[in-house]
């Protein structure tokens, strides 16, 4: 089991729980075994295309997947995975 | 309604002002109750920016998930994001709403001539299409 943190603005949708443990030997399915269990967290993670949202990143321990295998990224027993927003902006 | 306490607004401020005339960015820290927001802790980030400082911020996602742990560490929340707009308004810009996020407030500091001026606090929509405006407390 891989434990998902689940930033604060997300816990209303996962029944408060500040992180959940879920099965699954990639990113993608453990976000997917996460999402079935709290169908109200994928609208805020998914677009309608069914692709994670251009906001929205992940992180295996220290690790941004897009720099690994993005979805198909291994987790083990253990592995933290983290949502973390990317987020700019400017005056003009 | 979000409320900023006197210390993290005094960190805010000066973080703003310090970075003039380039934009600043950093993350606010409290507690929620619903909508009822109390941020209790701001810290300044880098901005990563790495074109034209006083016209975009942009903040690292390994920085936010620093952030995020330190958040948990302190038993504290994530609440939002705060930046400034040097000798601009506080609003929320195309570019703000265009690389934004819905989970958080986004409070503005306007800067006049390297002094803080007003501030407004944003919530974007999940399609970054439009914000409404936050009650502000500071």
């Amino acid at each position: 089991m891989a434990k998902i943190l689940i930033p604060t603005p997300l816990r209303q949708y996962a029944e408060k729980n500040n992180s959940v443990e879920v099965s699954g030997s990639t990113v993608g399915e453990a976000l997917a075994n996460l999402t079935t269990q709290f169908p109200d967290l994928r609208k805020n993670l998914y677009n309608d295309e069914g692709k994670l949202r251009s906001f929205v990143n992940v992180y295996v321990n220290d690790e941004d997947i897009r720099y690994l295998q993005k979805d198909a990224t291994a987790i083990a027993d253990g592995d933290t995975i983290s949502i973390v927003p990317s987020i700019a902006g400017g005056r003009c | 309604m979000i409320r900023v306490h006197p210390e993290p607004w005094a960190t805010m401020v000066a973080h703003a002002e310090a970075t003039y005339p380039n934009e600043c960015c950093g993350a606010m820290l409290g507690t929620a109750d619903g909508d009822d927001k109390t941020v209790t802790v701001a810290l300044p980030l880098e901005n990563a920016y790495t074109g034209a400082q006083e016209d975009r911020y942009e903040i690292r996602p390994e920085d936010l998930l620093r952030v995020e742990r330190e958040a948990r560490q302190r038993g504290l929340d994530v609440l939002g994001i705060f930046h400034s707009h040097p000798d601009c308004d506080a609003y929320f810009s195309k570019t703000d709403l265009e690389n934004s996020c819905p989970w958080y407030s986004f409070i503005v500091l306007s800067i006049q001539k390297g002094k803080f001026h007003h501030a407004n606090s944003w919530l974007p929509n999940a399609e970054q299409t439009k914000a409404e405006q936050e009650p502000l407390e500071y």
